[in-house]
């Protein structure tokens, strides 16, 4: 190994530069050194404390008065370098850091691969399960909110209304709150539910109808969204996964940000697919236990995709309907045994409420 | 070395770190921040600081940030006791139904907050900066700021926006005027005046060229920072100069997003380390002093409340 070599040494309390013949005496690990005025130097491996400065290597010693040596000889480092790794003197924090560049792209994907997994898997589920220490009460705020805001400017038809919870009334929901329904005199195909329990029907969407079961189906679902807090889990999931990205590239930079920011809103569509079909499965079981025939729910689907070929109704466009769904439904329809029988009271109030 | 008058010397500001380096030191800095489910952070950023300021030199010797992830997690510690109490009491004054009370205490606690902050982030930052092991250090008075601050705050408020040119180049004159290495004094000596021109004559511009200005507008807010920059020594003097150009800016930004976008975000650590090679190899310094023979003056400083108060805050105004 080489054990001599010039460098500067700064003494802590000037910037004049003092040139030194540094030598490294391997047997005991003590750096010697002696400065021009003849006072000889020595300074122990463990106290010092080393930086690298581009090609230069720096040598620190002291608490308050920090004294240093700068060494620029290549040689010298690199012997210095193996012989503190040898004796256990490198920390684990060099050591990761003198990896390379290779090891350090492979960290990034690794990083990249976590990052994107809890965000796909962890992060949802951790947010669905969290919805139960969210009060039910806070649910009901925030539906009723909503409801007074957007009913404020529409047209309730209040005997429609008197009829369609009438309607609702001869039906076993399953619901575990009280269900409330508006009927608003709007040609807009579409219906919504509120994690309060209200549920929003547009005229649009009963004129649409043929049957009673097509209305049966609508309910159901739509109670479906109540019944499972989806409003609420479709809050948590996305506030958590928005938090979780910017929690992650909040101070790397704003273009991945950015970038997070629209796979967190991509991610989120498919989250209410998934709730859809959901409360397709549990509009499915509503009609079947209320005797009331399931092919109304495949109707209500294909009456919406064909009538309205021209622009697409806002049912589908907020309740993502493709052919998948329909197919699902059918295949239930064939697979699954059922009694329906023409229930003539709900037939009787669902032609009232058709115009 | 008794001559009156010494010779201009000359002097030569690099960075050379270099993108794969960095590229490790964020790699490493993120790994261990998931590991520890973030609690490395003020480690991570005592190595990002370490790397920067260790890759920066004067004629040759580097730069050093001596700061600890240790010092910086006790001030992330009482900077985050800072912010609960400033809630806390929010939340007591919602509780006793006089918000409005409440929020006036907190958005005034807040304004107060912010000269704390860079008082204490410029002293910390300052003392834990050396070359050659001479210390860097910042003498402003806190109460001297806090006053000039909240007077500044005013006028702005009440010109509607108007002063807060005014109040910038007040700021970074105190805040510089303040600085110290060792026995040399920095010095600032901008105009709130020229800095608003500059800024009306680079917004207009930069609306009817429909942005393309923008680049030679940061030329010019860099070129007023730097030019006005100077470092005395009793009569000796170094005066700092910009040669950046608005050309230089456009295609130093136009590479950065294209290695931004075609990496995914973590071509980052090469368009750091271009940008700062292309900001320090455009300072130029002339002058007389001997950085031979500084002597150590300033005293060290630990406490990083107001570094870390400012890093919540963002305000990343540090030189």
């Amino acid at each position: 190994m080489k054990n001599k070599t010039i460098g500067v040494f700064y003494d802590g309390n000037s910037s004049v530069p003092q040139p030194i013949e540094l030598s490294f005496d391997k047997g005991t690990s003590m750096f010697h050194f002696e400065l021009a005025n003849n006072t000889a130097n020595s300074w122990k491996l463990e106290s010092v404390s080393f930086e690298k400065k581009g090609m230069a290597l720096n040598l620190q010693h002291g608490e308050e008065t920090v004294q240093s040596i700068m060494v620029k000889d290549s040689d010298f480092i690199r012997d210095l370098t193996v012989f503190r790794k040898n004796n256990g003197q490198l920390d684990w924090y060099h050591k990761l850091l003198n990896l390379g560049l290779t090891s350090h792209a492979f960290f990034a994907f690794l990083i990249m691969l976590f990052i994107g997994l809890s965000y796909v898997y962890a992060i949802p589920w951790v947010a669905e399960k969290s919805v139960v220490l969210i009060p039910e009460d806070y649910d009901d705020k925030l539906g009723s909110n909503f409801f007074q805001e957007n009913m404020f400017f529409s047209s309730v038809d209040s005997v429609k209304t008197a009829a369609l919870n009438a309607f609702a009334k001869e039906l076993k929901l399953k619901n575990n709150k009280p269900i409330k329904f508006t009927v608003v005199d709007s040609d807009i195909v579409n219906a919504f539910a509120l994690p309060d329990g209200n549920i929003v029907v547009y005229q649009g969407i009963l004129d649409e109808m043929k049957s009673y079961e097509e209305l049966v189906a609508l309910i159901g679902h739509e109670v479906s969204h109540v019944n499972n807090r989806h409003s609420m889990k479709a809050i948590c999931r996305s506030l958590s996964g928005y938090l979780f990205i910017s929690a992650i590239l909040g101070d790397a930079n704003g273009i991945m940000a950015t970038i997070g920011d629209n796979v967190n809103s991509l991610q989120s569509l498919s989250f209410s697919r998934e709730f859809e079909h959901q409360a397709d499965l549990d509009g499915f079981e509503i009609l079947v236990s209320n005797g009331v025939n399931p092919q109304g729910m495949s109707d209500l689907f294909k009456r919406l995709q064909q009538d309205n070929t021209i622009s697409i109704p806002e049912f589908l466009s907020s309740h993502p309907l493709t052919e998948e769904r329909i197919s699902y439904i059918d295949k239930m329809i064939k697979t699954r045994s059922f009694e329906a029988k023409t229930n003539d009271k709900l037939k009787g109030i669902f032609e009232k409420l058709k115009k | 070395m008794n001559e009156p008058l010494t010779s201009s010397k000359s002097y030569k500001i690099d960075f050379n770190g270099n993108g794969s380096d960095f590229f490790g030191v964020i790699i490493v800095n993120w790994l261990l921040t998931i590991v520890t489910l973030g609690l490395y952070y003020p480690w991570a950023k005592a190595k990002r600081l370490q790397f920067l300021y260790g890759e920066t030199s004067l004629n040759g010797d580097s730069f050093s940030f001596h700061g600890t992830g240790k010092e910086m997690f006790k001030g992330f510690l009482k900077a985050i006791l800072i912010f609960i109490s400033l809630y806390g009491l929010l939340a007591l004054f919602i509780y006793l139904k006089i918000p409005f009370v409440g929020l006036l205490l907190f958005y005034l606690g807040f304004i107060a907050i912010l000269p704390l902050a860079i008082h204490g982030s410029y002293r910390y930052r300052m003392s834990r900066t050396s070359w050659r092991g001479i210390r860097f250090g910042y003498r402003g008075d806190r109460n001297e700021l806090t006053k000039n601050f909240f007077k500044w705050i005013f006028f702005t408020i009440i010109s509607l926006g108007l002063y807060g040119s005014w109040m910038s180049i007040n700021l970074r004159k105190y805040l510089l005027n303040n600085v110290r290495f060792g026995e040399i004094e920095m010095n600032y000596e901008g105009d709130g005046g020229d800095y608003f021109i500059l800024n009306l004559k680079g917004y207009f511009l930069t609306v009817f060229t429909l942005g393309i200005y923008a680049f030679w507008w940061q030329k010019d807010l860099f070129e007023y920072y730097i030019d006005n920059l100077s470092l005395n020594k009793g009569k000796d003097e170094i005066q700092l100069n910009s040669t950046v150009t608005g050309g230089g800016f456009f295609k130093l930004a136009f590479v950065n997003l294209f290695i931004l976008i075609g990496t995914l975000g973590l071509g980052y650590a090469w368009v750091v380390t271009r940008t700062m090679k292309y900001i320090f190899s455009n300072i130029e310094l002339e002058g007389n002093i001997d950085l031979d023979s500084i002597q150590q003056t300033e005293a060290n400083y630990k406490d990083a409340t107001g570094e870390d108060i400012s890093d919540f805050l963002d305000l990343d105004f540090v030189m």
